[in-house]
């Protein structure tokens, strides 16, 4: 386990760094867990932080800053926002989990952290979805299968035809990248060598300079090399066709059983009360609405996936089982095997 | 004509009043953001960013890119007066500008870096210009195996950079690139050295060790040595450098540009690299080597304009390709996408103005930074007059706050104190930090980069000679690494020669 001290000390913060100075002297106090406001007439007591574990300037952060832009006017106070990154976002999801559930520090959670990290790495660096109150899913974002153009592929035949051993290009470890592309040559027979990059755009560049022959990047990450003729989109991994790639089969229709997205969700800790979550669901619902979150939406081609919260837990827990259940049937290892 | 049409008009979008203004904002923020140590330009930018919402995409880019630039002029200051880096871009300026700033001549060595950065932003940008439209495919053929030539040539230039002993130095890179398998291995998942602790799982931050090594331990062991009084230089007098001072450091300036171009382009390169290999490039072209480290100026001039060179010219792939080649443009690719650009191939055709637009606002950014590096100076020396009993705590306050706004993590705070003593240490026992610091940064990129690249060639280490660049590298490297050895047997066989052997050395080189 990592250094409890550490993570009761840091949910003091609240993104400044004075504030954070300060809790460096008056930490201690806080026990995760205690319900002081049930009724929830109080809330919000203050500013909500939404702690996003990514880099600023990445999908996860914009789509954080959006909705925090949008759901603060409706909640009636401030939504500040806390980038901490770190092991792919496990370090803001588990400090969340432990902050005080009172619906004041949110956590905006990735799909692929609950469901496909798991199969890679050892159990003690894992999250469990069931230890935290989902307020509400938000969006998806598809993962696609790229060729360079230059190579003349451009469907699932042109692939299993070629009778070659293809280098594929993954965006790191434990991502659904990964598990996509590893289930999909999998099913359809095609030999091939996983190359882990350091994320999309890494990935992508190796592809445009033929260094590998394929990839599975996010789509708006590959989009407008696609539009620009300069990639080829071969399949979609999400379960239907996507709206802005609407020529594009999924991986299913192509007859592969490999149905992976990344999704993504706001959460508070577990036991934060019914009526703070219900109030908090209210704004982001409020806010999903806004135009200007609508256009967002639109202008970073996230397809709208607001969920309802309860639901998420049970979706997410299934595709956490149906994962697993193919890398076992199909015998692929995501992690240490290689 | 048709060329020129799009840049002429880009002027036209610099000049209008909001642009300037907003230009100037970006320039000033970037030169404190540079000076402060720690608080970088990517985490400025990435704070600033909900700033940007309200205005013109054009406008924003204009500021977001001039606190990118601003910054390698600013981190400049504390590299000379302070030997703390405010940039890892102006680690090797320490070298020699805090030697120069030993010996009273700060002021010579902030003048020169100040023309250098400004000479090396202006030949980038002039390059952007015309390099932009047709870069395009020169830079994706740096694959992997490539960046593994390229990283190992960097960790062997790193052995010829410090000044100490030899020994000491590998020992100090080795401990370097041990710290850099710390994490969560990219390839595997599986965990290496981060005792179950998860703040270690994406490995150890460049900037904590950084900022301890250099930072906290100078000012560690400086409290030490209170007794023996090391003063800072009372004054910078004499910023414009002198008619030498000039002769000395212009070929210096030129190659350094150059040559930061260059490595800026490539993905993954940029500013700190650029930095090291000038330097290492001067050293090794000085006919007087043993100056380096004790006060040269070609020391400060040559990796002062190739950083300022590669930071412009990192946003070539960006704007071209769109791909960012390093952390700070990649927040930048965030800022165009919050404002519904995307960049890529389609940008300079479809968004003339916006390209043309920061490319030009870069000239008048540049003009600005050297009209400011100079009278400004004298606001940052008078820092260097205040008590090291009052000084030292502030720039660990500064240090440390630095530190955690990056991440907003308590743990790099921990790590900032842990690599302090061991700077401090280091420094008391002879080690020199710069190889450490250097060889972690290409450790990571050297390993990752292998292991693709095996992968790739399906475990045939011949492919590396099949490719054309990575063949290349690798020659040069053999050629670095062979040259003392080269250079001893020819001084024993030709000692009655000298002269011939200097010239040949200087053939190699060129």
């Amino acid at each position: 386990m990592n250094k409890p001290t550490f993570t009761r000390r840091s949910i003091l913060a609240t993104g400044s760094a004075f504030a954070l100075a300060l809790s460096l002297t008056a930490c201690g106090g806080n026990v995760a867990g205690s319900s002081s406001t049930a009724d929830g007439s109080k809330f919000p007591s203050g500013p909500v932080t939404l702690t996003i574990g990514a880099d600023p300037g990445g999908s996860t952060d914009l789509i954080g800053r959006a909705l925090a832009e949008n759901a603060s006017g409706p909640l009636g106070a401030p939504i500040p926002v806390v980038n901490k990154p770190g092991a792919n976002g496990a370090i803001a999801t588990k400090e969340v989990g432990a902050a005080k559930a009172d619906g004041q520090t949110l956590v905006i959670l990735n799909a692929s952290l609950f469901a496909i990290t798991p199969l890679a790495v050892s159990a003690g660096e894992t999250v469990k979805i069931e230890d935290y109150e989902v307020i509400t899913g938000i969006s998806q974002d598809d993962y696609v299968l790229v060729t360079n153009a230059s190579s003349g592929m451009k469907t699932m035949d042109d692939l299993t035809k070629a009778g070659k051993k293809f280098n594929f290009a993954t965006t790191g470890v434990g991502t659904g990248s990964q598990l996509a592309q590893a289930l999909l040559f999998k099913q359809a027979n095609i030999d091939g060598t996983d190359v882990p990059f350091d994320g999309g755009s890494p990935a992508m560049t190796a592809l445009l300079g033929n260094q590998v022959d394929l990839a599975t990047i996010q789509l708006a990450e590959a989009m407008p090399q696609i539009k620009a003729g300069k990639l080829n989109p071969v399949v979609v991994f999400s379960k239907e066709r996507n709206q802005y790639l609407p020529d594009t089969p999924t991986a299913v229709e192509a007859g592969y059983d490999v149905p992976v997205s990344q999704f993504r969700a706001v959460a508070a800790p577990k036991g934060t009360p019914e009526a703070v979550v219900t109030k908090l669901r209210d704004s982001f619902k409020k806010a999903f609405e806004t135009e200007a979150y609508k256009s967002f939406n639109e202008q970073n081609l996230f397809t709208a996936a607001e969920i309802d919260g309860d639901q998420v837990a049970k979706d997410w827990a299934a595709n956490a089982a149906k994962y697993k259940e193919l890398t076992e049937k199909y015998d692929v290892d995501l992690g240490g095997g290689k | 004509m048709d060329f020129f049409a799009p840049v002429i008009n880009g002027f036209g979008v610099v000049l209008e009043p909001t642009n300037l203004l907003y230009c100037l904002i970006g320039v000033v923020i970037g030169m404190l953001i540079g000076v402060l140590p720690g608080l970088g330009p990517a985490a400025t930018i990435a704070i600033l960013l909900p700033l940007t919402y309200g205005v013109e995409p054009v406008t924003a880019i204009i500021m977001l890119a001039g606190i990118f630039y601003g910054a390698q002029y600013g981190g400049t200051i504390t590299s000379v007066l302070l030997r703390l880096p405010g940039e890892a871009s102006s680690v090797v300026t320490v070298f020699d500008g805090y030697a120069l700033a030993r010996q009273g001549k700060a002021g010579t060595a902030l003048g020169i870096a100040a023309l250098g950065s400004f000479f090396g932003g202006t030949v980038a940008i002039i390059g952007l210009t015309l390099l932009a439209p047709v870069v395009a495919g020169f830079a994706l053929d740096f694959g992997p195996p490539e960046y593994t030539a390229l990283a190992m040539l960097g960790i062997l230039l790193v052995a010829t950079v410090s000044n100490g002993s030899k020994l000491k130095s590998i020992i100090a890179a080795s401990l370097g690139l041990l710290l850099a398998t710390v994490g969560r291995d990219t390839f595997t998942g599986e965990s290496r050295f981060t005792f179950d602790n998860l703040s270690l799982a994406d490995g150890l931050d460049f900037v904590p060790i950084a900022m301890g090594i250099f930072g906290l331990g100078e000012i560690l062991y400086n409290l030490e040595e209170r007794h023996n009084k090391v003063q800072a230089p009372a004054k910078v007098a004499n910023v414009w450098p002198s008619r030498k001072d000039l002769k000395e450091s212009s070929g210096a300036i030129g190659r350094g540009s150059l040559l930061g171009f260059f490595l800026g382009i490539l993905p993954g390169g940029g500013a700190t690299i650029a930095s090291l290999a000038a330097y290492a490039m001067e050293k090794k072209r000085s006919k007087t080597p043993e100056r380096f480290g004790r006060g040269a100026v070609e020391g400060v001039a040559a990796p002062e304009s190739a950083n300022n060179a590669a930071a412009t010219s990192s946003f070539i792939p960006l704007l071209t390709l769109g791909i960012p080649a390093n952390a700070t443009m990649a927040i930048i690719f965030g800022a165009l996408l919050i404002q519904g650009v995307t960049p890529g191939p389609q940008l300079v055709q479809n968004d003339p103005e916006l390209f043309w637009g920061v490319v030009n606002s870069m000239y008048i950014g540049n003009i600005l930074l050297l009209i400011m590096s100079i009278p400004l100076v004298g606001v940052f020396v008078k820092i260097l007059r205040v008590r090291a009993a009052i000084l030292a705590p502030i720039t660990v306050l500064i240090t440390v706050i630095g530190v955690y706004t990056i991440n907003n993590s308590i743990f790099d705070i921990w790590l900032v104190i842990v690599f302090g003593i061991l700077g401090y240490l280091m420094k008391k026992f002879g080690f020199e930090p710069g190889p450490l610091v250097l060889a972690f940064v290409l450790g990571s990129l050297l390993e990752e980069n292998l292991r693709r690249s095996l992968l790739l060639f399906g475990g045939d280490p011949a492919g590396f000679v099949g490719r054309p660049i990575s063949s290349v590298l690798l020659l040069v490297f053999a050629a670095v690494m062979l040259l003392p050895l080269l250079q001893k047997a020819f001084k024993k066989a030709r000692a009655s020669a000298p002269a011939t052997t200097a010239r040949h050395d200087e053939k190699e080189r060129v």
